[in-house]
């Protein structure tokens, strides 16, 4: 009984959602005499409360000024902030969130977003609370003509629900330091008290299998060390080089596709502004020609993250991929003298580009490990149709893609 | 005025300058404290807040309590005792107050303020304990504060915030506040590198090693092999762990946004000497970014030798092509009554020595900069101490598994009263397998920085903050 009534509600709820059709109007959803909850995009003074919500739930510490970072103070308009979250009496027990991010294809610069912040309260779960504060977010998209809305996540039910499509997932290119990497990698901590024969066994194997993959890449990456790149110069960054722009367009035009647009802004917004942690950025050079970059750093984690790694064809006599190589042993020692226990990168899909960083990727002693989160499209119906990106291989993705709470 | 008077305020000024959302300068000379006798506070009737200067300081630390403020515990000792007199009243907590108050609004600090912060800012303990170790130094082991678990406690900072609640209450027409969250800024970090080792295959570290791997056999028990394998590693990759983590060190660091110092040191080499060529040293110079400071680590027989010392610092001159003026002892072998005149007289403006080997704490009660004390007339050195507060191997030995949690305990309440951790890292120990047990704990100490939002600063940007000496 109580299911029918919920669902009737649901649906007077659905119907003013068509009669507030502006995004900041307040929907009083009355599912029963229980529970009254107000969903909309947060107010001023709101952020501390979600934030709060975030770090209940999450059992986290994320600051104020890392909320601010990534929600308020990206490279758009600062208001409204296309965050709803749901109240119910003076507690919020629901929050999505899109980061309007700016990619490029053939045709020019355009708007997305990016899905962050799905969060359900677990008492309140089952009352489609997600699916109403997309419809906020939904009117928010059209409202600003946002081409998609797009994020990477374990967990699609939801999603699917929404009309989002699943093109694939994301799988990691990955080198071990220390075995405790392996750990991370997998997710799966050794924390059995019980040491019986075929739990020691496991544990040896695991060991060893782990010591062997450490000596392979190790190999593999100092015989590929201090190769020559004749004329061209590795450079570490103290800001964005302002030819950051310019190249992403060149790199477009050569392989193809769709990507972040990463201009100069966007370069100091999500690497160097980060709260969490400030990505390393090493740009290479033909003189003072810009050729492309490798970003990394070490999460709080302990792991090494492969961030971005980008790079255009020039005049030069090197091939790519021996650069690409070059850039990614750098990322790897970076990593590695930072001390992290290993270092992780994402490939995504069949792009040119990131089919070479992979292959690259391997020869230097990186392993492709086929273990990674689901990728969520929706394509937003009022977007300009854009040429060929509704193929998930045209888009060119690297962990730049993340929320950035690792880099 | 008496010149300790002079020069309490001084440091004060400047501390609370730095570290509070005021000037110090304002506040400290303003009619809101006097410092003056007990009698002159006691008979009082102005709304003012009087510090008592002439309490004798009592060693014994046999009154030690803790008092609530603006969301910490500070610890306190040497209460006043002010029982006979029938119009002064314990405030805020009456079994632990940290004012006296009379009818006429007028406050006395509730301990012997004056008397703790002398005491520690001139090394007074040393004085009373001239115990030192086999390399002349003072240890915490020697001093009364590490039996009375003391050595942890900032008192010159937790005195200098009940200070600035205490005047903006009074400004205001108000009690003294016992909340001053607006008014104390995030805390400081002065991040330091001993850059001892740059190579890991020189004679003397090579021989430590092969020593360690025999010392089981005098207890019967089977040689320590492992101590070969890092004999082996390191012939064949000797910047593995040890230069190698400079630029890891770097861009760790980089990554948080913060910046360092680096103390090279050159010269005789030896046991207790440099192990670094003076090509390493040049290597290093190229690849520490221009934000990040060098300094100079005094070798071990610079040790109030000028004719060593000058000789050191021109040639650490010459490598780094800069004007040094920083410096920490190697070994932290430093004279408090000598050594700043010394070092002050040969260039040095900030000095990072005053800690200890043995553990972590606050040697001179400060979290922050201060000048060391000289005598009558003349009563700052034109020098600033900064003092070491943790030390890597020291940290983890005391606090094993803990370390960091201790770490955060620290930074959590120097976020509510202010100040400045100076933390010294050892590069060949921040990421080194042979030293396994400090493994990552630089990295969590960064995080744990980074959630109070803490700002790292080096000592020639500490000069530009800080009053001309």
């Amino acid at each position: 009984m109580t299911s029918v009534l919920e669902d009737y509600l649901n649906g007077i709820a659905d119907m003013l959602y068509i009669s507030f059709e502006k995004y900041g109007k307040i929907v009083k959803l009355a599912i029963n005499q229980e529970i009254s909850m107000d969903i909309q995009l947060i107010d001023d003074g709101e952020e501390i409360l979600c934030n709060q919500f975030y770090n209940r739930i999450y059992k986290r510490n994320r600051t104020i000024d890392q909320w601010r970072w990534e929600f308020a103070q990206n490279n758009y308009k600062s208001s409204p902030i296309p965050y709803a979250r749901v109240m119910d009496e003076s507690q919020v027990v629901g929050t999505q969130a899109f980061i309007p991010i700016r990619m490029i294809d053939i045709d020019g610069v355009f708007w997305t977003a990016k899905s962050e912040e799905t969060l359900v309260d677990p008492d309140y779960r089952g009352r489609q609370l997600f699916e109403k504060m997309y419809n906020f977010l939904f009117d928010y998209a059209r409202t600003n003509q946002f081409a998609c809305i797009w994020g990477f996540t374990p967990a699609i039910k939801a999603f699917k629900r929404l009309d989002f499509s699943f093109p694939g997932k994301v799988d990691q290119i990955f080198i071990p330091f220390q075995n405790k990497s392996i750990s991370l990698l997998l997710k799966k901590e050794d924390r059995s008290e019980n040491v019986n024969f075929k739990n020691k066994l496991k544990r040896a194997v695991f060991l060893i299998a782990g010591l062997v993959a450490q000596g392979i890449s190790m190999v593999r990456l100092n015989l590929n060390k201090n190769s020559p790149l004749t004329g061209l110069a590795i450079k570490r960054w103290d800001k964005p080089d302002e030819q950051c722009g310019e190249l992403c367009k060149q790199f477009i035009q050569q392989w193809g596709g769709t990507t972040i647009y990463r201009d100069a802004e966007y370069m100091q917004w999500r690497f160097f502004d980060n709260p969490y942690v400030k990505c390393i950025v090493k740009g290479v050079y033909d003189q003072d020609r810009l050729l492309g970059w490798v970003a990394y750093n070490i999460g709080d984690d302990g792991m090494g993250y492969l961030i971005d790694l980008i790079l255009i064809r020039a005049d030069y006599t090197v091939a790519p991929k021996e650069i690409i190589k070059q850039l990614l042993i750098e990322a790897a020692i970076g990593c590695r003298n930072m001390g992290a226990s290993g270092i992780r990168g994402w490939h995504a899909n069949n792009h040119p580009f990131d089919k070479l960083i992979c292959e690259a990727a391997r020869d230097v002693g990186y392993y492709h490990i086929r273990k990674g989160h689901e990728t969520v499209i929706y394509f937003c119906e009022t977007g300009k149709v854009r040429n060929g990106y509704t193929n998930f291989d045209n888009w060119f993705v690297t962990r730049i893609n993340t929320e950035g709470v690792h880099g | 005025m008496s010149d300790s008077i002079s020069y309490l305020k001084q440091q004060l000024i400047n501390h609370i300058s730095l570290c509070f959302n005021l000037d110090g300068k304002e506040l400290l000379e303003s009619r809101l404290i006097r410092f003056d006798c007990l009698e002159n506070a006691l008979n009082s009737t102005e709304r003012t807040i009087f510090i008592p200067t002439d309490v004798p300081f009592n060693e014994a630390y046999d009154d030690i309590y803790h008092a609530e403020f603006n969301q910490t515990t500070l610890t306190l000792w040497n209460r006043l005792n002010l029982s006979a007199y029938d119009n002064w009243r314990p405030i805020s907590d009456e079994s632990a107050p940290l004012w006296y108050q009379n009818s006429s609004g007028t406050l006395i600090s509730a301990w012997n303020l004056f008397g703790n912060l002398m005491h520690t800012l001139t090394f007074a303990e040393e004085k009373s304990h001239p115990q030192k170790d086999s390399h002349g130094r003072y240890t915490a082991a020697f001093g009364p504060r590490l039996k009375k678990n003391l050595l942890e406690v900032p008192v010159f900072n937790d005195a200098a915030a009940v200070l600035v609640a205490g005047c903006s209450g009074l400004k205001d027409g108000n009690d003294p506040l016992y909340e001053i969250k607006d008014l104390v800024k995030p805390p400081y970090l002065a991040l330091s590198h001993d850059c001892d080792l740059l190579r890991g295959n020189d004679k003397w570290t090579q021989a430590v090693r092969a020593y360690r791997t025999i010392i089981p056999l005098k207890k019967l028990k089977f040689p320590a092999m492992k101590n070969l394998w890092w004999i082996v590693r390191n012939c064949y990759a000797p910047e593995r762990y040890y230069f190698d983590n400079i630029t890891g060190l770097i861009e760790l660091e980089k990554s948080f946004g913060y910046i360092s110092t680096f103390y090279l040191i050159n010269g005789q080499g030896g046991r207790f000497g440099a192990r670094s060529s003076n090509d390493m040293i040049k290597k290093l110079v190229r690849t520490v970014p221009s934000d990040w400071a060098l300094g100079i680590h005094y070798n071990y027989n610079t040790f109030l030798n000028e004719k060593n010392f000058i000789k050191q610092y021109a040639e650490l001159s010459s490598l780094t092509e800069s004007n040094l003026i920083c410096g920490r002892a190697h070994y932290l072998k430093f004279d408090p009554f000598r050594s700043f005149q010394f070092l002050a007289e040969r260039g040095i403006k900030i000095d990072e020595s005053s800690g200890y080997t043995d553990k972590i704490g606050y040697r001179n009660g400060i979290a922050g900069a201060f000048q060391p004390y000289k005598s009558q007339r003349e009563i700052t050195q034109p020098i600033w101490e900064l003092p070491m507060t943790i030390m890597d191997a020291a940290l983890v030995k005391q606090y094993g598994d803990q370390a960091v949690d201790r770490f955060d305990q620290l930074m959590n309440h120097l976020s509510k009263v202010g100040g400045m951790m100076s933390i010294n890292f050892h590069p060949d120990k921040f990421f080194n397998p042979e030293y396994k047990e400090l493994n990552g704990i630089y990295h969590k100490m960064l995080i744990t920085a980074r959630q109070y939002n803490a700002k790292a600063i080096t000592g020639p940007l500490l000069l530009d903050y800080l009053q001309p000496v």
